[in-house]
This record gives C-alpha cells, structure tokens and sequence, in this order.
C-alpha cells in the first residue's frame, strides 16, 4: 500500500502535497464521525433529561474541542511532512 | 412569491452572474508564482533586539496583553450598582471563568487560589484569537501609499497561529500542575500518583512508562490543539477570501469561493477563538487539580 503511493506520488510530482491531503483527509474523517456522535449524544440525552441541559451544554463543547483537535494532529503531521519532502 | 424568497433569489442571481461576468471579463488566467502563500504569516524583525526582536507576532502579544489588564482594570475600576452593558457583558465572562472553568474543575479551596491565573490565561489567549480576525495593518511584505505615507498592507494574524507562542502557554500549565503535584504528594508520591489504583506487578512495566509518556503528551496536544485550530481556521479564511484565487490566477474562483470564506470567519470569530480558550483554561484546571488527587 505504502510502496504504491510512493510510486503514484514519485510518478505525478505530488509527494509533498500527498502528505497534507492524507493527513488532513484521514483526520476530517476520525474527527468528523467522532463529532457527528457527541452531537447525536448530546441530542439523546437533552431529549431525555431536558432539565440536564446546561450543563450537558458544558460538556458537550469540551468534547467537541477535543474531537476536533484530532483534524488538527492529522493535519500537523501532514504539514510536518510537507516541510521534510 | 414572496418578499424574502425574492431576496433570496436576486442574492442567488448577483452571485451566478458575477462568476459569469469575471469569466467572461478576465477568462482563464496563468499560475501566479510570485505570490507565496507563506508570506502572510512570515514575521520579519520591525526593531532589532537579538533575542528581544520585535516583529509582528510580538506586537500582537503586547496589543493582547494590554487588552486582557486594560478592560480588566478599567471595568473593575468604575463597577457600578446598576451595570450598564459592557459591564454585563464582563460579569458574565467572570462567571464563566470563576464556576464553569475553575470551580466546576477544582475544589473551593485550590479553585480560590488558582482562579487568577486560569482566568488570566482564559482571558489572554482569548483576547490573542480575537484580534487575530480584526484586519491589522502589519503585512510589511507588501505596502501601499496613503497621503504619502507607505502603510503595511492590511492583515489577519493571530500571535496564536506561531506555536511558540501557545507552547509557552502549554508549558506553563505544565511547570504549574507538575509544581502542585510535586509539593502535594512529594517527588515519589508524585510519580506514584500518575500511575493508576491498583495496577501492580508486570502490568506496572507496561502502564508505568504509558501514563509518564501522556503526562508529557500533555505538553504537545495543549500546544498543537490551540496553535493548529488557530492557524487552519486562517488559513481557510485566506484561500477562501482571495488566496486561492491569486495563487491560481483564476479571478471568478475568488467571487465563487468568498461566500465561503465569510462563513468560516463567522464560524471561526463566533465558535472557535472562545472555544479554543475556554478549552486550554478547562484543560489547565484539569491537570492542576488531577495533580493535586489520587487518579
């Protein structure tokens, strides 16, 4: 797998661009299905204890900082590898 | 049909015949090379100090830096009875930081004493993130002439999006929770203390180094969260808002992609530059009063 992309990306000329879009893709896609739960979650829970609501609100940012960071990592790393080639 | 679905459609209109005026007006045009997109956030020496140099990133540190004790003193000074509306508007900002931030996170007795450096870091890296999307005029790469005056071209730019800025944050969080734990429960305690209740034996070899090594990570994704989130959310802003469109000379991709590029700064002014310092200040409240108890 490693070795083809290898072969693609020395072929096309895009190494260094590939290391951002695979980073930044991966990540969107850990981030994205991670905060699609904590939202659906914070849904559930406020639609069954509505009287919960401010403080699931509290927890529900947090969680939603903490997930998106993840994006950032992927994209870091891809970054990183932009700047080595 | 109605008034708003007639605004609506003329808004849909003016932006479909834009894209087909900038087409037909200046076509397909070449790549652009001498534009690099790593200049808007290059940082060149305006006084020369050694170590101490002053350049673009510093100035924003000092503009914040005045921001978070100016406002501060300033509303504390003139407290009225009756609070007019920026003085809400602060009191609810003191609330946030004093019982959601550091009392939700801490005991009374260590929240009491934390609370002034948790809400002064609250408060500096949220002022840092929100005047990183006023447009500044500290571009020096590029300038323009106003009265005979040569000014700096108008930037966004956040001390925020420059790691060393939020690893010198991150790391004072981490000298301070480290600095509690160590006078809590003394240096062997401590180290005892990070390993989880009732791990003993082989499992100790394997835990042990884990839970040393995420205390140090701890370090890297406080730095990398605010520094990262920060710097893609202006990186988007620039491609969406023109960038892309000079780097590709390609002018009605600008009008296409900046309805785009005014969502994301809404997004970013709105959601992210107070989330991103409501999440360091929280974290930092974590790890200080988890130093201070047994896991």
């Amino acid at each position: 797998m490693l070795a083809t992309i290898r072969s693609v990306a020395a072929s096309s000329g895009v190494g260094a661009g590939l290391g951002i879009g695979i980073g930044g893709g991966l990540g969107a896609v850990g981030a994205g299905v991670g905060i699609g739960i904590i939202f659906g979650k914070v849904i559930e829970s406020v639609t069954r204890q509505p009287e919960m609501r401010d403080e699931i609100t509290s927890i529900q940012w947090l969680g939603f900082a903490l997930t998106e960071a993840c994006f950032f990592y992927g994209l870091v790393a891809g970054l990183i590898s932009y700047v080595l080639k | 049909m109605s008034n708003t679905r007639k605004i609506m459609l003329s808004i849909a209109g003016f932006y479909v015949l834009g894209i087909v005026l900038l087409i037909v007006i200046f076509g397909f045009g070449h790549k652009n090379n001498t534009f690099q997109i790593q200049n808007e956030f290059k940082l060149d020496n305006w006084v020369n100090l050694g170590v101490f140099s002053i350049n673009r990133a510093v100035v924003y540190l000092f503009i914040a830096t005045i921001l978070t004790i100016g406002t501060m003193v300033w509303i504390a000074r003139r407290m009225h009875q009756r609070p007019n509306r920026v003085q809400t508007g602060v009191e609810v900002l003191f609330g946030l930081m004093r019982d959601n931030i550091t009392r939700g996170n801490m005991d009374d007795s260590m929240a009491a004493r934390w609370f002034p450096f948790i809400g002064a870091l609250f408060l500096f890296i949220w002022f840092c993130n929100l005047i990183g999307y006023i447009p500044l005029p500290t571009n020096s790469e590029e300038t323009f002439t106003l009265f005979g005056v040569h000014i700096p071209d108008f930037a966004l730019y956040a001390a925020t999006a420059n790691i060393s800025v939020p690893l010198v944050l991150a790391l004072v969080v981490f000298i301070a929770f480290n600095w509690v734990g160590l006078r809590v429960h003394g240096p062997i305690g401590y180290v005892k203390s990070l390993i989880p209740a009732g791990v003993h034996g082989p499992m100790l070899i394997l835990i042990a180094p884990l839970e040393i090594i995420s205390t140090f990570m701890r370090l890297i994704s406080l730095t990398i969260r605010l520094f990262a989130n920060i710097l893609a959310g202006h990186l988007i802003i620039l491609f969406m808002a023109g960038g892309l469109a000079v780097i590709l000379g390609l002018s009605f991709l600008g009008w296409f992609t900046m309805p785009i590029g005014i969502a994301v700064y809404l997004f970013e002014l709105g959601l992210v530059a107070t989330l991103q310092a409501f999440i360091f200040a929280t974290l930092g409240a974590i790890y200080i009063s988890g130093a201070a108890t047994h896991h």
